[in-house]
């Protein structure tokens, strides 16, 4: 046995926790080398004289001390509110837990985020491939010209958000339509050119009866719904007048 | 309460006054019986009463050295020296106590905590892990190296010195 290895087995073995055959292989050495004897004497004269060094007595003043600390935490509690107090209590409940509890919150963050990354990739669509309804982009997609123009039924719509001068736009439209519709009218047949005639001179009448403002505007509003079923169908029959929503 | 003071007010005040130096001593034992007393209604019975007591024991002296960035150096001075009596048992050298308290308080705040642990208070090395929350074997080894520490600073003991 070296120096070397005696050495770093010093404070063991003068603790008794060397095991026979390696104490015994220790003592042998110390036994001729008068340099590890020396400090096998050096720390078992310091391990002697640590253990004999006398307990301490505390000052008087400690107990007291003591006690005027616990009063004081004791007032600083009352004056605590009750929620931080419970959780007070769970935390110092909890927290021989904390690693456990730590690595835990670690692992379901991870979780979260990697469902995350898999949700966000399925919505992705595939290249070439035309989305789903159910999983069309929410970013706003260019349409045709002819598609982001107003449809028929959206004209009363806009015309009522006008607000500036309303029954002139409602004239001005419904004047629009009649013209549109006396260039379709000389093709229609005789029954749907009288009941046309008969349907816009009963328009006529009751713009002239009603009274400006809300009442003419409504009368409008009914006139344009007529017209514009004309303009669409491009034809004005009996039938269709007297199934008109709105129509007098 | 009381009687559990004066059970263990010796152990707490000498164990903080040998790792954090006279002057603070109080300080920290205070704060050590505040925090059992306080606790005892936690205290789980994972380990022995003992234990868990010099664990915050420990806990605090050292948190206190890290506090006042002193972990490295705590001079002993003459008025540390005063408070400390003569050692009951006579050894072959006999100003070894003064010269080891000397020592001591010039030793890293680790070193310190596991010599007072295991020497001075004589708990055993599994008495020891707990309290300092590390292996068996860590704390054998940090024993080791602090004696070896203690043996620089001290010199030749007994009659060679």
């Amino acid at each position: 046995m070296k120096c070397d290895d005696v050495r770093s087995k010093l404070t063991a073995y003068l603790d008794g926790e060397l095991e026979d055959t390696r104490g015994s292989a220790v003592r042998g050495h110390l036994r001729g080398c008068d340099a590890c004897r020396a400090m096998a004497s050096d720390e078992a004269e310091l391990r002697d004289g640590l253990r004999a060094l006398p307990p301490l007595d505390p000052p008087n003043a400690l107990w007291s001390g003591i006690q005027a600390r616990l009063a004081a935490e004791e007032v600083a509690d009352s004056e605590r509110p009750g929620w931080r107090r419970a959780l007070t209590r769970v935390a110092a409940r909890w927290r021989p837990m904390a690693p456990q509890l730590a690595l835990g919150t670690m692992a379901l963050a991870i979780a979260v985020l990697v469902l995350a990354v898999r949700y966000r990739d399925s919505r992705q669509p595939e290249p070439g491939t035309a989305p789903l309804a159910g999983n069309a982009p929410t970013a706003p997609v260019q349409q045709p010209l002819a598609m982001m123009a107003p449809m028929p039924g959206d004209v009363i719509a806009e015309l009522a958000s006008d607000r500036a001068d309303r029954t002139a736009t409602y004239q001005h439209v419904a004047d629009a339509l009649v013209e549109d519709a006396m260039t379709a009218r000389a093709n229609w047949p005789d029954d749907h050119k009288q009941a046309f005639d008969t349907k816009l001179a009963a328009f006529k009448a009751e713009l002239a009866a009603a009274p400006e403002g809300r009442g003419r505007d409504k009368v409008y509003r009914s006139m344009i719904r007529y017209l514009q079923n004309a303009a669409i169908r491009d034809e004005v029959s009996a039938t269709s007048l007297a199934g008109t929503r709105g129509a007098p | 309460m009381e009687m559990l003071y004066h059970q263990f007010k010796r152990r707490v005040f000498g164990m903080a006054h040998r790792i954090v130096g006279a002057n603070d001593a109080e300080e920290v034992a205070q704060e050590v019986f505040v925090r059992v007393f306080r606790g005892l209604a936690a205290f789980r019975g994972d380990s022995a009463l003992s234990t868990w007591i010099y664990r915050l024991t420990v806990n605090a002296s050292l948190s206190h050295l890290a506090r006042r960035g002193r972990r490295q150096e705590v001079q002993a001075n003459d008025e540390v020296l005063a408070d400390v009596a003569a050692p009951p048992v006579a050894t072959r050298d006999p100003g070894l106590a003064n010269r080891i308290e000397v020592a001591l308080h010039a030793l890293p705040a680790g070193y310190r905590a596991i010599l007072v642990l295991h020497d001075v208070e004589g708990l055993s090395h599994e008495e020891c892990a707990t309290i300092l929350e590390c292996r068996v074997g860590t704390c054998k080894s940090q024993l080791h190296k602090a004696r070896a520490r203690m043996r620089e600073l001290l010199g030749p003991i007994g009659e060679r010195s």
